[in-house]
């Protein structure tokens, strides 16, 4: 008890006596982090704003005006037991009707045009969403084999277009993004052990002192590990002190900008608070705690 | 107290720093180990700490057989051989007190013991006055005579000066080397490792002359012969 007291002791005096040193490193622990979080961000968004646009695809088959209720339940039912299908919505004549007048409630020739044609022109439809935005191909397939008379038309083309173009955005930004992360994180954690490694040559000459007067090596080695810990606390409590202020500040510029998109960055850290910043000081106390063994060990030998 | 049984040592084929070394050395005796550049000496004081091995023959300090030492057993080692430098090795940031007790907290040491002998080291080298400046705030004279309160910490058996006048001025010179003769008197075993050859001839005790590795002379009551 005494021995680690002592060796809390060292560490804070250390840490403290030299404070320009101890800032300097957190600062780089800090800015690694930062860095690695701010592709976390980036790649979140992306993620975010991908998986928005795929909730959007949905495929409409237009149906017959005079189609009769029945036919229109037994239709859907076949639909909704696919295994690609998600969900599917009817909308009824009515309903397509109240809801073109709505959207264009502010536009007075279109509503013009449609009161002199004098009867509901729209026709009743079912939209369909897909379980998985990568079964679409086989949905439309599926929906394309139906034999129905009720079907008056099928709306797939420009979705099959969309979902290609999706696709081939989601595995470009996936690719990409993951090597680009990979290099910062790489980047970064090279960049840690390389400080780590300069804090604790600043210590050569007390690290052969220690060796000459005696020093076990537990006392040689320890203030230095947990000098590492105190670095890789520290560095991620600012991080994360720092990191959410600015997700606020950031989250009203992105809902701007993903308009209609429910895409919230806030919720998305707070609901992963643990794995994404346990994870970060996890991997930030093992980098600094392996540089400080190994320059420690380079003068302690002997 | 410490015997040398056909040290030799090299760091490659044809740098032999050690040549069949034989030394032996009584407790509480004082012997002035000199020798040219070359000569061997840094490598002797590095064998007597364990900071290296010799490649032959056998090192014994007291009845301890350290020739082929393990590396945990260093740090026992080191506390019973204190060692002096030229340069202090003084840290810096920690108070004359604190650098004193510095040795003892490294070995786990109570609090009670650290602060009844670091007093007291102090004491011995006259430095109680003294004992919260900072190395750089006294003089060089003093700074060594605080790593010699260091040496002492472990009340060693044998104490290791390595060319500890090196850097100070002929009073501050001759003041180090009757502290080490007080402290030999207390019956420590005194190696001064050194080229200084005034203060060797004035001591008139024994010394040990070394030539490219090699033992030349071993006197009683000898002089620099170099």
């Amino acid at each position: 008890m005494l021995s680690f007291l002592r060796i809390i002791k060292f560490s804070l005096q250390d840490i403290a006596r030299n404070i320009w040193l101890s800032i300097v490193t957190i600062t780089i622990l800090l800015l690694a982090l930062l860095s690695i979080n701010t592709m976390l961000t980036v790649q979140t968004v992306s993620d975010n704003a991908v998986n928005a646009v795929k909730e959007k695809i949905d495929i409409s088959l237009y149906l017959n005006a005079d189609a009769s209720e029945n036919n229109i339940t037994a239709l859907r039912s076949k639909i909704e037991a696919m295994p690609e299908v998600k969900s599917i919505v009817y909308t009824s004549k009515q309903t397509a009707l109240e809801s073109f007048r709505s959207k264009y409630r502010d536009n007075p020739e279109i509503l013009q045009a449609l009161r002199e044609l004098g009867s509901n022109p729209l026709s009743p439809s079912l939209a369909i969403t897909p379980s998985n935005f990568d079964e679409t191909t086989n949905l439309v397939n599926s929906l394309r084999q139906i034999d129905s008379d009720i079907i008056e038309s099928r709306d797939f083309s420009d979705n099959t277009a969309v979902v290609n173009k999706i696709q081939s955005i989601t595995k470009r930004v996936s690719e990409v993004g993951l090597v680009i992360i990979f290099i910062f994180v790489l980047t970064s954690l090279l960049v840690v052990y390389n400080s780590i490694r300069v804090a604790v040559y600043t210590h050569k000459r007390e690290i052969e002192i220690m060796r000459l007067v005696g020093a076990s090596n537990y006392f040689i080695y320890m203030p230095f590990m947990f000098s590492a810990f105190i670095y890789a606390v520290i560095s991620v409590s600012l991080m994360i002190s720092i990191f959410y202020p600015f997700l606020t500040l950031f989250q009203p510029y992105l809902e701007v900008f993903l308009a209609g998109y429910n895409v919230n960055l806030v919720t998305y850290f707070v609901n992963n608070f643990w794995p994404i910043f346990g994870a970060q000081f996890g991997i930030i106390l093992f980098i600094t705690l392996v540089a400080s063994f190994f320059a420690v060990r380079k003068y302690a030998r002997g | 107290m410490i015997t040398l049984l056909h040290v030799s040592k090299s760091y490659s084929n044809k740098n032999q720093v050690l040549r069949d070394a034989n030394i032996y050395i009584k407790a509480g005796e004082f012997v002035s180990l000199v020798g040219q550049s070359g000569a061997g000496k840094p490598t002797l004081v590095k064998l007597l700490i364990g900071e290296e091995r010799a490649d032959e023959g056998q090192v014994v300090v007291g009845d301890w057989d350290i020739t082929n030492l393990n590396r945990h057993e260093i740090p026992y080692l080191r506390r019973q051989i204190g060692v002096i430098f030229q340069d202090f090795k003084l840290l810096p940031k920690k108070t004359l007190k604190e650098n004193v007790a510095f040795a003892l907290e490294v070995c786990g040491a109570s609090r009670g013991k650290i602060n009844k002998i670091v007093p007291s080291v102090l004491k011995i080298v006259g430095l109680e006055d003294k004992a919260n400046r900072y190395p750089h705030e006294v003089s060089g004279g003093e700074q060594q005579r605080a790593a010699i309160a260091r040496s002492l910490v472990h009340q060693p058996r044998i104490l290791l000066a390595d060319e500890p006048t090196g850097n100070l001025d002929a009073i501050n010179a001759d003041e180090i080397i009757d502290l080490l003769l007080r402290i030999n008197k207390f019956g420590t075993t005194v190696i001064l490792v050194t080229h200084n050859k005034e203060i060797v001839n004035r001591l008139n005790r024994r010394v040990i002359t070394m030539d490219r590795g090699r033992v030349v002379s071993d006197l009683a009551h000898g002089k620099y012969l170099l």
